[in-house]
């Protein structure tokens, strides 16, 4: 059996022993791939994955509906892979609420992709570990970070300027991301109202930095936010200077321990401070 | 404070006011109640001259600064931001301080990424005892973000109904 | 027979913004293709499948709708005018043109906007009959065709195997363009090319009878699963017209706003006290599905959905307003065989 006739039969069988009661899965939706909830064993034959399925299908155990269906056997790329051990480490699932049907790249750039199977968080962090400890952000994002951060200030301000005048508040990137599960989010919050709701420059600047920044540490360079952005503005860019940033600074890589301290909510006494006089 | 102060320059020209050529930058700083805002309190009993352009706001601790504390003051025209607390292992709170720290390193990443020049963004520790350290910070606050200029016409995060 | 050589739009924008005119046109933006205020130099893009709608022309995302200064305890309110430029959208596709029927009855019903009125009367819509649709369209399945005129001052329709448009104004607005484009426009002759193929996918006016006996059906809870309750599709939509009323303000001065506003966000029926009336996902894209096709029917007659599609390509969930309709005719016809 190739990998897809592999994970088809895995979802079968995981629905039939009743070990999952859904499986969260990508179906083919014209030339585009959308998210399929299977409950019957016979329908995890419309199960598809390719490089076209872009959702980060943990952004679902969010969802009161979802949660009434557990235990829900999720398809995951590593970045998807990464979500689910973050939720994890970040409390909001536990073992016994998901199996991980690993999927990943069969080789560094090839097309094809491979199936490692029905596995538990722990087997998904120790995978993650041990096969996609290397996951960096692709290189034109890193590029382009570059050349924003050596223009003037004003260059930069003009360009997220434009960039941000698109923004119609719409909240895709945040219904999207697996990191956004607040039930109220700080935008909905009218006592004060903090963030403008309004389509406006300083709104919009406030809440693209405070989403990012509520990302931070947490991010997993899945992309979802960036695909389901109507506008296609760049938030990449954003989340992955702050990932980078993360990383370089605090050493902190999201998704890869269930036991990780979050990035934001833990110090460290040897914390940079280079820029504190 | 009376509304006049409040005005930059470009609005005191708009209101008919006597207009001096400096430009007087609005400056808020965000200090926490035990380290800065005491030393600033000291700088006053010792009556250390330092600028009035700062806009002093107390909080308990650095812990409690969100960073959309300083994107509130941006965007409601502040030209420049202090951000300020106990040094490391003097935080009357424990660990207050350490938290700050963190997101401060983090957020001023995104914000100057987006357009806030650092030139008018500091943070500072500030004890109880350093009340010549808080006059002489603030004097030089001041003078680093008059020499930037307003920061009116390019702040990205500004409102401007 | 009026025509205009598809590689002359640039200049018939340019002599259309000459005679006042602001001109918003499909342009490309990066990525996407965006219906926005055209700037001398850029193309028109034709066939093409916007990511935002007519509407943005109409309603924009967030405006000024009142402004108030403030002294202590008085209170000075300012006049505010609509901002309503002169303005023609060129190259609009006839979905969004039929949608616009949508904005004008929800807007002069128990209420006359003045903002929104100002902006309808200064702008002309040059619908262009489409020669491309996509799986997603449905404007035949709600009433519309790819070649409708229905809410278009202009119809454009491509010829001469898409080198040519044949330029028909319809009424005073129609005309008033054709006469300020000037010499871009001529007459001669032309073959018209052949229009979309848009297959239906349900039917509407069956639609309306299912869905008010289905309002407690468990489907709404299928349907609705993948929907991740943002507002890409009420945004995108060139008929949805929700809004939020801001005040946001500092001690000298306060503004109103009207922003847009979607039914699918959870927020959109929370009430003060904690209850929510919609409290799932389920029973807010129920609202949606029920609003367009059986509300809006109840009150204004006419459906509140022209079929463009744009819900579908731009959910980042899947989701599909066509798809449900589709799927509750389905059930309904199963319902009724056994």
């Amino acid at each position: 059996m190739n990998a897809l006739e592999t994970l088809r039969a895995d979802a079968a069988r995981l629905l039939g022993e009743g070990r999952a009661k859904v499986v969260i899965g990508y179906r083919t939706r014209g030339k585009k791939r959308a998210p399929v909830f299977i409950t019957d064993a016979a329908g995890a034959g419309s199960l598809v994955y390719d490089a076209a399925c872009r959702q980060n299908l943990a952004a679902y155990l969010r969802k009161p509906e979802v949660r009434t269906l557990l235990p829900a056997a999720l398809v995951a790329s590593p970045p998807v892979m990464r979500s689910l051990v973050l939720l994890a480490a970040e409390s909001q699932i536990g073992e016994e609420d998901v199996v991980v049907l690993a999927v990943g790249p069969a080789s560094e750039g090839s097309g094809e992709w491979r199936y490692h199977g029905a596995l538990t968080l722990a087997e998904t962090a120790r995978l993650l570990k041990e096969k996609y400890a290397l996951l960096a952000p692709r290189p034109e994002l890193l590029d382009q970070i570059q050349s924003l951060a050596a223009v003037s200030v004003e260059e930069r301000a003009a360009f997220w300027h434009e960039a941000f005048a698109q923004c119609t508040r719409c909240y895709a990137c945040r219904a999207a991301c697996p990191a956004c599960y607040c039930t109220v989010c700080l935008v909905e919050k009218n006592v004060p109202q903090w963030i403008s709701t309004a389509a406006r420059p300083h709104g919009n600047y406030a809440w693209n930095l405070i989403r990012a920044f509520h990302a931070a540490g947490r991010c997993t360079g899945c992309e979802a936010c960036e695909a389901a952005c109507p506008q296609g503005i760049p938030l990449m860019l954003l989340n992955v200077l702050v990932a980078e940033e993360a990383a370089e600074a605090f050493g902190i890589k999201a998704g890869y321990d269930l036991d990780a301290e979050p990035l934001i909510g833990s110090w460290s006494a040897d914390d940079e401070e280079d820029f504190i006089r | 404070m009376s509304p006049q102060a409040d005005r930059t320059t470009g609005e005191k020209a708009a209101a008919g006011q006597p207009v001096g050529t400096a430009f007087e930058p609005r400056i808020v700083a965000l200090v926490c109640t035990w380290c800065t805002y005491a030393g600033a309190d000291l700088a006053g009993t010792s009556r250390l001259r330092y600028a009035s352009n700062v806009r002093i706001v107390k909080v308990p601790c650095t812990g409690r600064i969100d960073p959309l504390f300083v994107l509130k003051a941006f965007e409601g025209g502040a030209d420049g931001v202090l951000v300020s607390g106990c040094h490391p292992g003097d935080c009357h709170y424990t660990s207050g301080n350490y938290h700050a720290r963190r997101r401060w390193a983090i957020f001023r990443r995104l914000l100057e990424f987006t357009g806030i020049d650092m030139r008018r963004l500091f943070f500072s520790w500030v004890s109880a005892a350093e009340g010549q350290k808080f006059a002489d910070l603030v004097n030089d606050v001041v003078e680093k973000v008059r020499a930037a200029g307003p920061f009116e016409r390019t702040n990205p995060a500004r409102r401007r109904p | 027979m009026k025509i205009v050589d598809v590689d002359k739009l640039s200049d018939l924008a340019a002599a259309l913004a000459a005679k006042g005119y602001r001109i918003v046109a499909p342009v490309r933006d990066g990525d996407v293709v965006r219906l926005k205020q055209w700037k001398r130099g850029e193309c028109v893009v034709l066939d093409a499948f916007t990511v935002n709608s007519v509407k943005d022309v109409l309603i924009p995302p967030s405006e000024v709708i009142g402004r108030y200064a403030l002294d202590g305890d008085d209170f000075t309110p300012e006049a505010v005018a609509a901002e309503a430029p002169k303005t023609v959208v060129l190259a609009a596709r006839p979905c969004d043109a039929a949608a616009m029927a949508v904005l004008d009855a929800v807007f002069n019903w128990d209420f006359a906007d003045t903002f929104y009125n100002a902006r309808r009367a200064a702008t002309t819509i040059a619908a262009l009959a489409c020669r491309q649709a996509d799986e997603q369209c449905f404007c035949t399945s709600v009433g519309g065709a790819p070649d409708s005129t229905a809410g278009a001052d202009i119809i454009l329709r491509p010829a001469d195997g898409g080198k040519r448009l044949t330029v028909e104004a319809l009424g005073e607005k129609g005309e008033a363009l054709v006469a300020a484009a000037g010499e871009v426009v001529q007459e001669g002759e032309a073959a018209a090319d052949a229009v979309a193929e848009v297959p239906v996918r349900f039917d509407a006016a069956a639609l309306a009878a299912r869905l008010a006996e289905n309002f407690e059906s468990p489907l709404w809870q299928t349907l609705s699963l993948a929907c991740l309750g943002c507002g890409a599709c009420a945004y995108a939509c060139p008929t949805c017209h929700c809004f939020d009323i801001q005040d946001e303000g500092t001690r000298r001065e306060s503004v109103r706003l009207r922003n847009w506003d979607s039914c699918g966000f959870g927020l959109f029926t929370q009430h003060a006290g904690g209850h929510n009336p919609r409290p799932d996902q389920a029973a807010r894209w129920r609202q949606r599905v029920m609003h367009k096709f059986l509300y809006f029917v109840e009150r204004f007659g006419r459906l509140a959905c022209s079929g463009c599609g744009r819900c579908a390509r731009l959910c980042p969930a899947g989701m599909a307003m066509a798809d449900s309709c589709a799927a509750i005719e389905a059930a309904a016809q199963k319902a009724a065989k056994r």
